[in-house]
């Protein structure tokens, strides 16, 4: 196991800014996380596939809708990362986009992981 | 009230839709840029909408230009919600027509202020487009019965008489005149004048078909212009008119009281081109012959086209 699987979904997400913003309310939080749970591995995908592909434009759609996204439910790091490869992508920088890869990669599956400890109730 | 909004991107979809649900909002969530604008160039679409600048079909900057010109009716208070958030962006969107613009993530307090902001710019065009209505109205309409004016029934006549040339058809025009109506006034008084007034525009509204136009014409003169009648049933409509007026006493405060109308009828046919000063001389004449005759009865204009 690695590090980023014991991580508390607080590492990923700032939960006082994300309650703020759904004004306290549990029910929705959970809603959105669970949307979260079944969009981003679909974005995820898309981006993989677009830089696969060598697709700039494609990658930079991508990587705007994960940061969209990921800024929404107050996971800043994650946006900030996903800001990364857009901003490679849209300047057409194929090793830069590599690397802004690498780096946000290295992020989902520890944020995914959180999610779902969360979601499961193993995290109060 | 109304709001659409629109983005391809679930949960800020969902965020967006219980924020503002919460708030009052009435809300109608889409996601991709031409079901929004579709939805909002309806005529009875939203007039508020919160737009992702990246959808499927059509962009939000793409929403924009097409809602504003499409739409002409009323203003659609249109906010661009997107994490574009460079200058270069902002002024692209706001000059797509984007009346604001907001970067994601959204704040809940500024956006609902911001809606609020664009709620405020809608009902001050509606209070703006009401009042022009209603100066419109005021400016078209006779204060006391409600008809056209004067000049509004002249215009109308006028742009009849041309049209009707063109298409080689019949117009009747009809000129009453309340009989003895002065001493209604000096009887029971003005305030009973307007009512028998009133009353009568009502009766002679309710004598008329819907195409055709009835406006009064001075004090208790009436000018009616009858579309597509030619002279065979102009006399008869006129006594329609005639009947619905002097049918039945007119009901006042005063009591009921018993109340004629002379009328005057002039025809233009599809080769007549007289035009409107010398019309209205002639329905005049009419009129005049009509209360020589003993009031309470139709003439029509020797001049009439047969």
């Amino acid at each position: 196991m690695t590090n980023s699987e014991h991580a508390s979904i607080g590492q990923y997400v700032d939960m006082p800014e994300l309650l703020a913003r759904v004004d306290n309310d549990s029910e929705l939080l959970t809603e959105l996380l669970a949307l979260f749970q079944e969009d981003f591995p679909r974005l995820r995908d898309v981006l993989h596939n677009a830089v696969h592909a060598g697709d700039p434009l494609q990658v930079e759609k991508a990587a705007h809708a994960l940061k969209g996204m990921l800024a929404n439910l107050s996971i800043k790091h994650g946006a900030a990362l996903a800001a990364n490869v857009e901003a490679a992508a849209r300047a057409g920088d194929k090793r830069e986009i590599q690397q802004a890869m690498a780096a946000f990669e290295g992020e989902e599956t520890g944020l995914l992981a959180a999610v779902g400890r969360f979601m499961a109730g193993g995290e109060p | 009230m109304k709001i659409l909004i629109a983005d391809d991107e679930a949960v800020s979809l969902r965020m967006l839709q219980k924020t503002l649900e919460r708030a009052g909002y009435e809300v109608t969530a889409v996601s991709d840029g031409r079901e929004a604008a579709e939805e909002l160039c309806r005529p009875d679409g939203p007039r508020l909408a919160l737009l992702d600048w990246v959808m499927p079909q059509l962009d939000g900057p793409g929403v924009c230009c097409t809602v504003r010109r499409k739409r002409s009716q009323r203003h659609v208070y249109l906010v661009l919600l997107t994490s574009k958030s460079s200058k270069e962006d902002i002024v692209e969107g706001l000059e797509s027509g984007a009346d604001d613009y907001l970067i994601k993530p959204f704040d809940p307090g500024e956006l609902k202020a911001r809606l609020h902001t664009g709620t405020r710019i809608l009902e001050l065009e509606d209070n703006l487009l009401e009042a022009r209505e209603d100066m419109r109205y005021k400016a078209t309409h006779d204060s006391l019965t409600s008809l056209l004016n004067r000049g509004t029934i002249l215009e109308l006549l006028a742009s009849e008489l041309n049209r009707k040339q063109c298409d080689k058809s019949s117009i009747s025009i009809v000129l009453g005149d309340l009989d003895h109506f002065k001493l209604v006034n000096d009887t029971h008084g003005h305030i009973v004048g307007d009512e028998v007034l009133r009353e009568v525009a009502r009766r002679m509204l309710g004598s008329v078909r819907s195409y055709d136009f009835v406006g009064r014409y001075g004090g208790e003169e009436f000018l009616v212009v009858l579309n597509n009648c030619a002279v065979e049933k102009a006399v008869d409509r006129a006594e329609e008119i005639r009947k619905a007026i002097g049918g039945s006493p007119i009901r006042t405060t005063h009591g009921p009281i018993p109340i004629t109308m002379s009328l005057g009828v002039y025809v233009r046919g599809p080769s007549d081109t007289l035009p409107l000063e010398e019309i209205l001389c002639e329905v005049d004449r009419a009129l005049y012959t009509a209360k020589s005759a003993g009031r309470n009865c139709c003439h029509l204009g020797s001049a009439s086209q047969t």
